[in-house]
């Protein structure tokens, strides 16, 4: 393989994948909850951004569809790279949890660290994350999620914003390795909600509150 | 020459009594859900009285109460803070 197509390659695998959810930061001062009900299962996350890079919490997940596993962390959510643009940001964060996970009465250490690379415009969308969680002898699984969207009109900052999305996950440890989910964000200043349904018939429903 | 003093006195005590409008040029400000940070910061700030947030001009309107201002070094450290890059600023004492 030579260098162009090498890089041809990087670059189409680097745009297929890029794209997020809400981001692990805010702003300095900042509060955030997000909460996630998807077809991994529940999660709930509180956030506190005491720096413009930092942001400490505690991450809750109760997970289905495979082994349903029960994990508390606290987590700190760094921002590694930030561009701001004319007409767009891009942003890679690092997220990293420690704790407890539970399995059937059985506790082990949790260790979890994810990257999320995110890219928006007014009108798109893009983000990719990988995870990889180290449940002691419960379970070591890598995931990773994609998203891309579009707003159909430009809103303005008290306007209702609208995002048209789509959402494919891959989780080789599960039974179903490719799951596909479009779904709809709405957010309104501090307010964001997603609804979606997956291709493995899971409601997704998912919402963040800023303070 | 008592006029000209009473002149010089009165437009200093207007100058310094002038309130501000300063409008900083902002970019990686896209949604209006992470420019709620800007608005939430400067509101936060004794010197202003009020914000506006323009995502189509990528304009932040600040305007502070009669004899307050922040400078262009405060200015950038709050936008940075609430994650954006100030690339102009533009000041208006009113």
């Amino acid at each position: 393989m030579n260098t162009k197509t090498f890089l041809t390659l990087l670059f189409a695998i680097f745009a297929g994948v890029w794209a997020g959810e809400a981001k692990p930061l805010s702003y300095v001062g900042g509060t955030m909850v997000m909460q996630e009900n998807d077809e991994t299962g529940h999660t709930i996350a509180l956030d506190y951004t005491f720096t413009p890079t930092e942001a400490f919490g505690l991450y809750i997940k109760q997970e289905e569809n495979g082994k349903d596993i029960f994990m508390l962390t606290p987590e700190l959510n760094t921002l590694l790279k930030r561009w701001n643009l004319p007409d767009g940001q891009g942003n890679i964060f690092n997220m990293s949890g420690a704790g407890v996970a539970n399995y059937r009465g059985n506790n082990q250490p949790s260790l979890w660290t994810a990257f999320l690379a995110d890219y928006e415009s007014r009108r798109f969308f893009f983000s990719y994350e990988p995870r990889f969680v180290w449940d002691g002898d419960i379970e070591k699984s890598v995931w990773q999620r994609a998203r891309i969207g579009i707003a159909p009109y430009l809103a303005n900052y008290n306007d209702l914003n609208t995002w048209i999305m789509f959402q494919v996950d891959h989780h080789p440890a599960k039974h179903d390795h490719f799951v596909a989910t479009p779904l709809i964000r709405f957010f309104y200043k501090t307010y964001l909600f997603e609804i979606g349904y997956s291709s493995n018939q899971h409601i997704m429903v998912n919402w963040t509150i800023q303070f | 020459m008592r006029y000209v003093l009473l002149t010089i006195i009165s437009l200093s005590l207007c100058s310094v009594a002038a309130a501000e409008t300063i409008k900083a040029t902002v970019n990686g400000m896209v949604c209006g859900f992470c420019a709620t940070g800007i608005e939430k910061t400067f509101k936060a700030q004794r010197e202003v009285k009020t914000v506006n947030v323009d995502l189509q001009n990528r304009l932040v309107t600040i305007h502070t109460k009669e004899g307050e201002t922040i400078d262009d070094a405060k200015l950038k450290k709050l936008i940075g803070n609430a994650g954006y890059s100030v690339v102009n600023v533009v000041r208006e004492k009113s």
